[in-house]
């Protein structure tokens, strides 16, 4: 009886030894995390903790996935999308990413909020080699030097600043910029860009106010832009922040033009939360309006209210979406034959790739030396809570982003 | 800009002084440091918020059931936490407060998320008064006038009553008290309830100027914590002054010196005050008598 069942798992174990070794043999699963049937993709973002309304993001992408799944995958391939709460620390990204490659064997990452948690996890996932497509963040450490496995998506921060000033400068014909930022690589990143910029105009920014993450009262911060006198200022905050500045700045009858990051694109929220002061503040973003009537953002929204209705149709969780495109893309482009060298060589391919909405085209572009796939934004002002209007078409950025770099270093 | 500068510091200076004030009283009375009493007064303003958005109640009804809500939450975590300590150090002390500090911002992330509110308490933060160029907002004033009344009536309250005297003697000396015939549990519970509702009120008037989010004590804590210490802790009075001075102190420090330092000044402020004068500017040291 013993001695049967036993012969029983020999020739059970020697059928799944010689599966695996067939399996090798005709390339299907020799990559880590992918078999015929199945992709591992992981991510990362805060669920919890003050940073949690970014992990919107992560949960958009665990929607677009479950989206894709369910027409049928990718080259016969369903997603198999894990990912994990950080808290945006960045000790704990590093124990979560590790975990997931070690453990849950990831192919490749998608998005991962923020810098410092992605600065966390940067040389590891360059010395193991594993793809990293999209980081949610707009620092130009991802980019700047290129690393092979990376490749970044998010318009940098510098460039922002950069656009915005310009188009206070020459669109709106504004004198005196100034901008409100946070005290890290974000706010820095908006500074480096504007100066740049007015450089450009013979000018420079009248004031730069810093505002630290744990800061609530921000009336001081208010009359320096005020005596600084001010027409455009430019806010490189947190919703939180952006709110507050705008409060206390109406408080003292200082009513600059207000024009903000695309972290800020978060109309509706911004909209509540200023109670309606966000009329008439130009925005930028890089994706289209998560109430606009685009047929792909409907179906978007369709898939968020079948597989998720209980999350809020935000730009944050569209912008999960729009990062797992890239991806995706990427992965189609492999075909059958998915390993990870493929899935690079086929991204720093993308020339002019665009997502399939009907007029808000950004285009990424990478190459050997590229891993920055835009630096591009429109602009938008808001009209009220839902409505908005749209200023401009994609604008690139043309300041010079190793100089913005070096400014940074330096210290600004 | 100066006198502007100087209202608007008096402004948020009397929200923190209302956060010193009730960590004072909890610390007068039973040598704790609360940190968990931003978070307290966080969720009491939850409370309301959920009660006028949610349950659709009129604000007064909103804004008492907020204040009750926060009285008995006080009183709840004293007789759950603290009282079941067995001879605590101030260190096990501490570390019972941050962790009631973690689970209440756990629940109130898990009820209502981390994404930022708006609290509808009025519209008086843009409604203006005048005065030649300086502006003050009907809320700067109403914040101002209600941390007076409270503190004074505070004041009176611990003076001249009863339970007051019991108070204050249960902080001198708590054996001694016992033995009086104070029941030093119970007076012990009610001051937790007083301080949160102290720190309740200071968190209705502050969510206007900020957003709903649970973090949004996070900085009128600390800043609290500082003008306590500046003020002497077991001040009272001092530590209402600590929280004017440091409204005052920083935003001139942010206007006319550095913004980046700005929320600096608070900490340099304890460093500088434990150095020179240890029991605070305005504490009167309690010699203990053999």
């Amino acid at each position: 009886m013993l001695n049967k069942s036993l012969k029983v798992l020999m020739v059970l174990a020697f059928l799944l030894l010689a599966g695996c070794g067939g399996g090798s043999e005709d390339g299907g699963s020799s990559e880590v995390g992918v078999t015929d049937t199945e992709v591992v993709i992981g991510s990362w973002g805060p669920q919890t903790g003050p940073a949690a309304p970014w992990g919107a993001v992560v949960r958009g992408m665990e929607c677009y996935f479950a989206m894709v799944n369910e027409e049928g995958g990718i080259a016969g391939r369903k997603i198999r999308f894990v990912n994990r709460d950080d808290g945006y620390q960045p000790a704990r990204t590093r124990a979560v990413v590790k975990e997931m490659v070690e453990s849950e064997g990831v192919f490749a990452f998608c998005g991962g909020i923020g810098t410092a948690p992605g600065m966390a996890v940067k040389s590891y996932l360059v010395e193991n080699g594993v793809p990293w497509v999209g980081p949610n963040t707009g620092a130009t450490h991802f980019a700047y030097p290129p690393e092979k496995n990376i490749f970044a998506g998010q318009t940098p921060y510098v460039d922002e600043g950069s656009i915005l000033s310009q188009y206070a400068v020459t669109d709106l014909g504004k004198q005196k910029i100034a901008i409100l930022y946070q005290n890290d690589d974000y706010g820095k990143g908006g500074v480096a860009g504007a100066i740049l910029e007015l450089q450009q105009h013979d000018m420079t920014l009248v004031e730069k106010a810093s505002v630290e993450l744990t800061d609530s009262d921000l009336s001081s911060h208010a009359l320096r832009l005020k005596n600084a006198g001010a027409d455009a200022v430019l806010i490189f905050t947190t919703p939180k922040h952006a709110a507050i500045i705008l409060g206390e700045s109406a408080k003292i009858g200082f009513q600059p033009t207000w024009l903000t990051s695309l972290t800020l694109a978060d109309m509706d929220l911004m909209h509540t939360i200023t109670k309606g002061l966000w009329k008439d503040v130009i925005f930028a973003n890089f994706i289209p309006m998560p109430t606009s009537d685009d047929p792909l953002v409907q179906k978007y929204k369709a898939a968020q209210q079948k597989h998720y209705p209980e999350e809020r149709w935000s730009i944050l969780y569209m912008n999960g979406f729009t990062t797992a495109e890239l991806i995706a893309e990427g992965i189609r482009r492999c075909g059958k034959d998915l390993t990870r060298e493929k899935l690079i060589e086929n991204l720093e391919n993308l020339q002019d790739y665009t997502v399939d909405f009907q007029d808000v085209r950004n285009k990424y572009t990478y190459g050997k030396d590229n891993r920055q796939g835009s630096r591009s934004v429109y602009l938008l002002k808001c009209i009220d809570g839902t409505q908005f209007e749209k200023l401009t078409d994609f604008v690139e950025s043309d300041i010079d982003i190793n100089a913005a770099i070096e400014m940074m270093k330096s210290g600004i | 800009m100066f006198t502007q500068l100087i209202i608007t510091g008096i402004s948020i200076g009397s929200l923190y002084a209302l956060m010193a004030l009730a960590m004072s009283i909890i610390y007068k009375t039973s040598h704790t440091p609360n940190f968990a009493q931003g978070e307290m007064a966080m969720i009491s303003t939850f409370v309301a918020f959920a009660l006028q958005t949610t349950y659709q109640f009129p604000l007064g009804i909103a804004l008492l059931g907020a204040l009750l809500f926060s009285l008995i939450l006080g009183v709840v975590i004293e007789f759950c936490f603290l009282r079941r300590a067995k001879n605590p150090t101030i260190v096990d002390l501490i570390v019972m407060t941050i962790g009631i500090q973690l689970i209440i911002q756990g629940i109130a992330g898990w009820k209502w998320g981390a994404e930022q509110k708006d609290f509808p308490f009025l519209d008086l933060d843009s409604q203006l008064v005048h005065f030649g160029d300086v502006v003050i907002s009907h809320l700067n004033i109403l914040t101002i006038g209600t941390s007076l009344v409270l503190m004074l009536l505070l004041y009176l309250f611990f003076q001249h009553t009863r339970m007051g005297t019991a108070m204050r003697a249960t902080q001198q000396n708590e054996v001694a008290a016992k033995i009086n015939g104070i029941r030093v549990n119970r007076i012990k519970a009610f001051t937790w309830g007083i301080s949160s509702f102290v720190g309740a009120v200071a968190g209705l008037f502050f969510a206007p100027i900020s957003t709903l989010d649970p973090y949004l004590m996070w900085e009128p804590l600390i800043k609290g914590f500082a003008a306590a210490v500046l003020g002497g802790m077991t001040s009272l009075g001092g530590a209402v002054l600590g929280g004017y001075l440091l409204g005052i102190i920083e935003n001139l420090f942010g206007a006319y010196i550095s913004l980046e330092f700005k929320s600096t000044v608070a900490f340099v402020i304890i460093v500088l005050v434990l150095w020179f004068r240890p029991s605070g500017l305005f504490a009167k040291h309690y010699q203990r008598k053999v």
